[in-house]
């Protein structure tokens, strides 16, 4: 089951930094000269942590990238709805850097992430539709 | 004042700070109605090296509201764009500006009007120059003349600029915000000083205009000249605002900032003053955001206006009959109707600025019937000049006054007749005569900017 939603609006500041996809896993922090963040910051014996977060496989990823018009099954397509309230104080916000590289830059608090993550990319590109 | 940084939020964002709406017949050309909207308040002339401009990242807008349901028929939209020809010197220009062409003017600001109402979005005009800031007898030696090239003619009639003028706008800030001081009248106050004339604390500065001249029909619910005064269709409801995109991202890596999202309205302002005086601070921003068909929320804030309480007791025995009234239950429908309303037939003889009643919206009403006044009173509705605030408002008005008067109880007996003004009521001023070149008698009606070298920002 993807969980890709709570990888990026449902977790806390703190913990962003440590949920670093393990190995095979697809969605890559990287920094803006293009360093992995998953290398620094087990080039520096950080905790990888248990990240309690299930990852797309390539396989899935793939499709996604090759066929982005397609219906793929991961998770039920986003909906509209009629916003539940004002926006936080510090939005977790997310934008699509390079829709081809499949870069996503995320910012909580003041952290900024930007992550190689075609299938969160293709989400976000279908939702602005 | 009348609406110069006047929420603590857009205090802090001087390019979208919407200081000034006026909205009148135009004297010159009684079949037109001329609209403008004042920004960047308290710009000091010297300043240089980078001179005031509008924000290419603002959207600012002039809303028509023709048919008195809260919501704008007719929108026009400006938007701004800078051109740097020479970026590798500091300076804004490097000779004198001698025509909107000049090559040695560096720094250009041009931009682009729609007008949007039933038939869809048309584009007026794009790539309009604006004029330069007014920087000094060097680089601006015809001031006059760089201003009348950047007055550009639009199609159907209509007639648009855009650039820097003197602001017109005379208040004595300095004293009203201490303590509600007003100079000719401070003998009085509970704090007292001998009386002295007002202070015209804005007539060195300048700001940002935006004006447009419309044909009358192009903005009326039937498309004609109304004939009568009483006419429904005779009424236009007008207001100003900006507006900002809800998500900006200052990326290190680009020296241009990226925004996204929706155009999220950050200032507004129809009648001056209102956001200013009537509502409380910590309604100011909301308020600003609002559009004026939601202005039934800041009804009570009309109804019972905290200056109106205030006058009795920073001026001790001088308004008796208006503390009588603040301390009744009675509730200001007079305010309520010049503010939110407009008035309707019945109240002035031979005049109404009624929109129809089917909301309660803060804007200026204008009713486009009544001619242009032969010799204006700067009290407009108050010295018997139909054609002057609060129908619409002229670049002239003393609107302070004006607004302090009504406050203070003048107008209540319109709604009223039993009650009897304080004395004072008629009397108070800020005691200010602005200075003639403060306006013009031509389009945009807003005489040109100060220079920066022979206007300090403090006087000689």
């Amino acid at each position: 089951m993807f969980k890709l939603s709570r990888l990026t609006f449902s977790r806390s500041r703190s913990s962003l930094a440590s949920v670093i996809p393990g190995p095979g896993g697809t969605v890559e922090a990287v920094t803006p000269e293009g360093t992995s963040r998953r290398a620094f910051l087990e080039g520096t014996g950080a905790a990888v942590g248990t990240a309690a977060v299930v990852l797309a496989t390539p396989k899935v990823v793939a499709l996604a990238n090759e066929a982005p018009g397609a219906s793929v099954p991961i998770e039920p397509a986003a909906k509209p709805v009629s916003q539940s309230g004002p926006a936080p104080y510090e939005p977790v916000t997310a934008y699509v850097r390079n829709a081809e590289a499949g870069e996503v830059t995320v910012m909580a608090g003041q952290q900024e992430t930007t992550y190689k993550d075609p299938v969160l990319v293709k989400r976000l590109l279908d939702a602005a539709r | 004042m009348s609406s110069h940084r006047e929420a603590p939020e857009i205090s802090k964002d001087p390019v979208a700070d919407n200081t000034d709406t006026y909205a009148f017949v135009s004297p010159d050309k009684p079949e037109t109605v001329t609209i403008i909207t004042n920004y960047l308040p308290t710009e000091v002339p010297a300043g240089g090296p980078n001179f005031f401009e509008f924000g290419n990242d603002v959207l600012y807008s002039i809303y028509i509201d023709n048919d008195g349901d809260g919501l704008p028929e007719i929108t026009y939209e400006f938007t701004f764009e800078s051109k740097l020809s020479n970026p590798n010197t500091f300076l804004y220009n490097t000779g004198p500006i001698e025509k909107l062409e000049s090559p040695s003017w560096n720094k250009r600001q041009f931009f682009t009007v729609t007008r949007i109402d039933e038939s869809g979005r048309t584009v007026l005009g794009s790539k309009l120059a604006c004029p330069p800031c007014n920087i000094g007898p060097r680089s601006t030696p015809d001031y006059s003349k760089l201003a009348e090239e950047a007055i550009h003619s639009l199609s159907g009639g209509q007639t648009v600029f855009a650039g820097q003028r003197n602001d017109p706008f005379y208040v004595d800030i300095g004293s009203i915000f201490d303590l509600g001081d007003l100079r000719p009248f401070q003998n009085l106050h509970l704090i007292p000083t001998a009386a002295e004339p007002g202070v015209d604390s804005l007539q060195t500065l300048n700001v940002h205009t935006i004006a447009i001249q419309v044909p009358i029909a192009s903005l009326t619910s039937n498309g004609k000249v109304p004939s009568s005064v009483m006419s429904a269709s005779a009424v236009l409801g007008v207001w100003g605002s900006a507006s900002r995109r809800a998500i900006r991202i200052t990326d290190g890596a680009k020296s241009e900032k990226s925004e996204v999202g929706p155009w999220v309205q950050v200032s507004r302002l129809g009648s001056p003053l209102f956001n200013e005086v009537i509502i409380p601070l910590g309604l100011k921003d909301e308020w600003n955001a609002r559009q004026p068909v939601a202005d039934s929320t800041f009804l009570s804030h009309v109804q019972k206006p905290e200056l109106s309480g205030l006058l009795p007791v920073l001026y001790p025995g001088v308004f008796p009959e208006l503390e009588k009234l603040d301390k009744s239950s009675a509730e200001r429908a007079d305010l309520v109707a010049i503010f939110l309303t407009g008035l309707p037939e019945g109240i002035i003889p031979g005049f109404q600025n009624y929109n129809g009643g089917k909301v309660q919206a803060e804007m200026l009403r204008l009713n486009v019937a009544v001619p242009p006044a032969s010799k204006p009173n700067v009290l407009g509705l108050l010295g018997g000049d139909l054609a002057g605030y609060p129908n619409g408002r002229r670049v002239i008005d003393d609107v302070t006054t004006i607004s302090i008067r009504a406050v203070a109880g003048l107008t209540y007996p319109l709604v009223e007749p039993k009650y009897k003004p304080d004395e004072a009521a008629e009397g108070v001023t800020q005691g200010i005569t602005p200075l003639p070149f403060r306006t013009q008698s031509v389009f945009p009606y807003i005489g040109i900017p100060h220079d920066g070298y022979d206007f300090p920002s403090s006087t000689r």
